[in-house]
């Protein structure tokens, strides 16, 4: 059975907003909330009450985090003990305190970077928008995307023009 | 509530925005290709006296035995001062909510990306043999040689390194949804290279959420960080033993400093920008108010830092720097010391008045002399030390040769040319925060009505309390 | 391999000075000088130019501060205070004071001063990149910068035929100091090595000494409970390490004492006081 990708575009957050609290009630039926993505100009961090959907990028943070700091630590007291010839200045070896700023920074310099890939990995960039993308969702409008079964295309697709969408764009998912 | 009272006029159309925003982007006219090209040999200045100083040496600064550092330092440290408002405003203002960050933070952020790429180069041309510069790294070599985690300029080279990747990371990432814009607006090679800065952004609720964790955990990074990096460049001196230079404030001193110039550097830009690029709806004078008060708060702490600092020394009672502190209000450098005081500490109380702080002519001028300021008390941090230290045979005064003041104000000139590069490329306000701020004070104005309008059923006279005025 | 050299020697490597550094050490070059006998004359530091190939830098870079007199005698003039008259001038030999705990080997960023098992600061040429954060911490000032080539203009034929071809001529952006005339202790170390026998107290003595026509200047290993140096330090009280309060100034001799002391960098270089009659 072949698959139709919609996008129902709406004029702004607030004409949008009651549709996804329809959806979600199951005004809609055969579509689960689950399977709608909401595209829109701006944040609505509102939204995550009616779609429920979790993130997990803290979780590399924290990893890259400790990472850095541990291997901060073997880093430089490794180097630092294979380096006897070193200006001493009645310091130790290894000291304690220039290492821990270093440390400090490394913590940073890799929890960074970490929360930077995990954001590009999980955000789910790096790839094609796709044909139904709408240059207005830069603008001022606000989208809903979602996949059905044929057979409920044009039932979906009627749901979206009572609820006053401006556009509704489709394509065949191959 | 009033206009008067609004950061932003709540009623800007979303389409206006962009089109607004971009419409800064245009082909640059007459005055920006002057100032372009006086910016360009500025910099050629610059490279002409570096050119110089690498054949010769050093001694083409002018140092001397008991000075040993001198300006290149100093610019340093302001250079490195002047990032800080940038990011660190831009985080501490995004973690605390604070909604009138939203159309002035991207410059802002800019600027402490370009500033850092200013900084950076004073340490590198300070150094008398810059070519074995890269001994600096910590790198596997085959000699089993590393660089002296000791030194507080290895810290200096780890936390600038980390600072400089955050900061451009935070600006990047934070401009990618106008990037998208920006794709989706321009044509032709441009709409290529925003294609691939926008990194395929559609604007879908899984981006969106993502996005707003790791900005906020990028900006949770950056306030420890931009604390700790200039903690690090203030250990410079703190580390060492020199009367003046080894202060334990010093730390939080260099930190309220940088904010302080960064603060005093994001109100000349502002006023820039707002005039040549006629954002007064955006970057409006209620948002430079709360600039300005902010800047007087970090400016009375940095005096406060600096009462603090001299009382301490007078009461510890160390001869060589109580001796050095007499000597810095009374010596050869003492018309400097009193110009920083009346730059950094009298200065600042013309921002304690309103019809001051919303006249922009005077802002612009207050906002100088506070760099002003800035930068000489970054110079009385080096040289009198210096020029004064425990050796009293060694003691002598230097006020740099015109090749120092060369690089310098070549300095300046390169800062200038990348910002200058950087509004025409990229949007120096952000579009769809803008948007964000516009749809939460509508919201929250029509809220506000809905309220007053039942309490006025219930009980009249009842005023809604000011909403959206940030924090 | 290198984490299981940190488990190892973990505790080795987290000593400081307090306890005797991570070092032990061979040896620990000193000097006591005897201002009761420096004239002021100037031929120590001469006799280092000759020996240390120091850049003659000629008039005006002098008066600018850029000299490279590794040992310089610094001249103080005591002016009346109202109770005692006017003594004139007096005269501190001062060069690099191999401190103990110097401060201005932790600085460095690329390690290119550091402390030798001699107890020595080495100063390596080579790795120094010219930041010159050594010379900004150090409390005596000591430190000497290149800050043009100076080996251009110092020695015009024919006098390059007097360098000394036991150590380096430095090009402009290295920091360099005195060091003890590190080349003569290892002729000297290397001397005794082909010899089959111990280093022998005298054996050697930097060029200051040797030049100084009064003999102020003592040149030793402290290690060496004999050797002259040793003798001298233990005579005026004056112990290496941490600095101590107990100084019995009432007895009339013992004149030691050791240059910025109280910054508790541990110098090698015990200076023995200057004593005058009040009315000159």
């Amino acid at each position: 059975m072949s698959k139709h990708r919609l996008l129902a575009m709406f004029k702004g957050f607030d004409d949008s907003l009651p549709v996804l609290r329809d959806i979600k009630a199951g005004g809609c039926a055969g579509v689960s909330i689950d399977d709608v993505d909401y595209l829109s100009p701006i944040e609505h961090p509102d939204i995550d009450e009616i779609l429920e959907r979790k993130v997990n990028v803290q979780k590399f943070t924290f990893t890259g985090a400790v990472f850095g700091v541990t291997f901060g630590f073997f880093f430089l007291a490794s180097a630092q003990a294979s380096f006897l010839v070193q200006p001493q200045g009645g310091k130790a070896v290894v000291p304690f305190p220039t290492n821990f700023v270093l440390m400090y920074e490394m913590l940073i310099f890799f929890g960074i970077w970490t929360t930077v890939f995990s954001f590009l990995f999980l955000a789910g960039l790096l790839r094609k928008r796709g044909t139904l993308y709408s240059e207005k969702l830069t603008v001022d409008q606000c989208g809903i995307m979602l996949e059905v079964d044929e057979h409920k295309l044009k039932s979906v697709k009627e749901y979206f023009k009572k609820q006053k969408s401006i556009e509704i764009r489709e394509e065949a998912v191959t | 509530m009033e206009i008067k009272d609004k950061i932003i006029d709540e009623n800007l159309g979303w389409q206006r925005i962009n089109e607004d925003v971009i419409r800064s982007m245009d082909a640059p006219g007459k005055y920006y290709w002057i100032t372009f090209a006086v910016c360009i040999a500025m910099v050629l200045c610059a490279v002409a006296a570096e050119i110089y100083q690498y054949r010769m040496g050093m001694g083409t600064v002018g140092l001397n035995n008991p000075h040993m550092w001198d300006m290149y330092i100093a610019t340093f440290v302001f250079w490195i001062g002047m990032s800080h408002a940038g990011t660190l405003l831009s985080a501490i203002l995004h973690i605390i909510h604070a909604q009138w960050r939203k159309p002035i933070y991207r410059f802002a952020e800019a600027m402490t990306t370009f500033s850092l790429m200013t900084a950076g180069f004073f340490p590198m041309i300070h150094l008398g043999r810059v070519w074995n510069l890269y001994w600096v790294l910590p790198y596997v070599s085959d000699r089993g040689i590393w660089p002296n985690f000791r030194s507080p300029l290895v810290w200096d080279a780890f936390a600038i390194s980390t600072y400089l990747s955050a900061s451009a990371l935070f600006l990047v990432i934070g401009m990618i949804p106008d990037m998208a814009i920006l794709r989706d607006h321009a044509k032709g090679w441009r709409r290529k290279a925003y294609g691939i800065l926008a990194l395929g952004w559609r604007g879908d609720d899984r981006q969106w959420r993502v996005f707003r964790k790791t900005y906020m955990l990028m900006a949770c990074f950056l306030i420890p960080l931009a604390v700790s990096v200039h903690s690090i460049v203030s250990s410079d001196f703190a580390m060492s033993i020199m009367p003046g230079w080894h202060v334990t404030t010093f730390p939080p001193y260099f930190v309220a400093g940088a904010l302080y110039s960064g603060c005093a550097a994001i109100m000349t830009l502002f006023i820039i920008l707002r005039y040549f690029f006629r954002m007064e709806e955006y970057m409006t004078l209620n948002i430079m108010e709360k600039t300005c008060k902010l800047t007087f708060a970090i400016a009375m702490v940095w005096s406060y830092l600096n009462i603090i600092e001299f009382a301490s020394t007078w009461y510890g009672h160390n001869t060589y720097d109580k001796e050095l502190l007499i000597n810095k209000a009374n010596g050869p450098y003492a018309h400097i010391f009193w110009l920083m005081l009346f730059c950094g500490s009298v200065a600042p109380f013309a921002l304690a008045f309103q019809k001051l702080r919303r006249h922009m002519p005077t802002m612009f001028a207050v906002s100088l002399i506070l760099q002003l300021g800035m930068f000489v008390e970054r110079w009385m941090i080096v040289a009198p030390t210096l020029s004064m230290a425990h050796n009293p045979h060694q003691w002598d005064v230097l006020y740099g040769s015109i090749i120092e003041w060369a690089i310098v104000f070549g300095s300046f000139g390169w800062f200038s040319l990348l910002f200058l590069v950087f509004v025409k490329l990229f949007p120096s306000v952000s579009m769809y925060e803008v948007k964000e701020l516009t749809f939460h004070l509508k919201h929250e104005m029509e809220e506000e009505k809905e309220a007053a309008a039942t309490s006025s059923k219930s009980k009249a006279g009842a005023v809604g309390k000011p909403g959206l005025e940030g924090a | 391999m290198s984490l299981k050299n940190i488990l190892e020697n973990f505790s080795d490597f987290r000593r400081d000075a307090e306890v005797g550094g991570h070092h032990d050490y061979e040896h620990r070059w000193a000097m006591s000088i005897d201002l009761n006998l420096c004239i002021g004359c100037n031929a120590c530091s001469t006799a280092c130019y000759a020996e240390n190939n120091l850049g003659i830098v000629g008039k005006e870079k002098f008066e600018k501060g850029q000299a490279m007199h590794w040992l310089r005698v610094e001249r103080y003039w005591d002016e009346t205070d109202g109770e005692f008259p006017e003594q004139g001038a007096s005269f501190v030999p001062m060069m690099c004071q191999q401190c103990g705990a110097a401060t201005c080997e932790p600085v460095c960023p690329v390690a290119a001063t550091y402390h030798t098992p001699d107890g020595l600061n080495a100063q390596v040429y080579n790795r120094c990149i010219g930041s010159r954060y050594c010379s900004n911490n150090c409390p005596f000032r000591v430190r000497y910068f290149n800050f043009w080539s100076y080996y251009e203009q110092s020695w015009p034929e024919p006098l390059n035929q007097q360098l000394n071809p036991d150590l380096s001529v430095r090009d402009k952006g290295v920091m360099e100091k005195c060091t003890f005339c590190v080349q003569r202790i290892r002729t000297a170390k290397d001397t005794a090595q082909r010899e089959k026998r111990q280093l022998q107290d005298q054996d050697f003595v930097t060029a200051c000494a040797q030049a100084c026509p009064t003999n102020a200047i003592t040149f030793g290993d402290t290690l060496d409970p004999n050797s002259k140096v040793s003798k001298a330090w233990r005579k005026h009280q004056v112990e290496r390490g941490p600095y101590t309060h107990k100084k019995p100034k009432e007895n009339a001799e013992l004149r030691g004492y050791r240059v910025f002391e109280e910054l508790n960098v541990d110098p090698s270089i015990m200076y023995l006081e200057r004593v005058r009659e009040t009315e000159v």
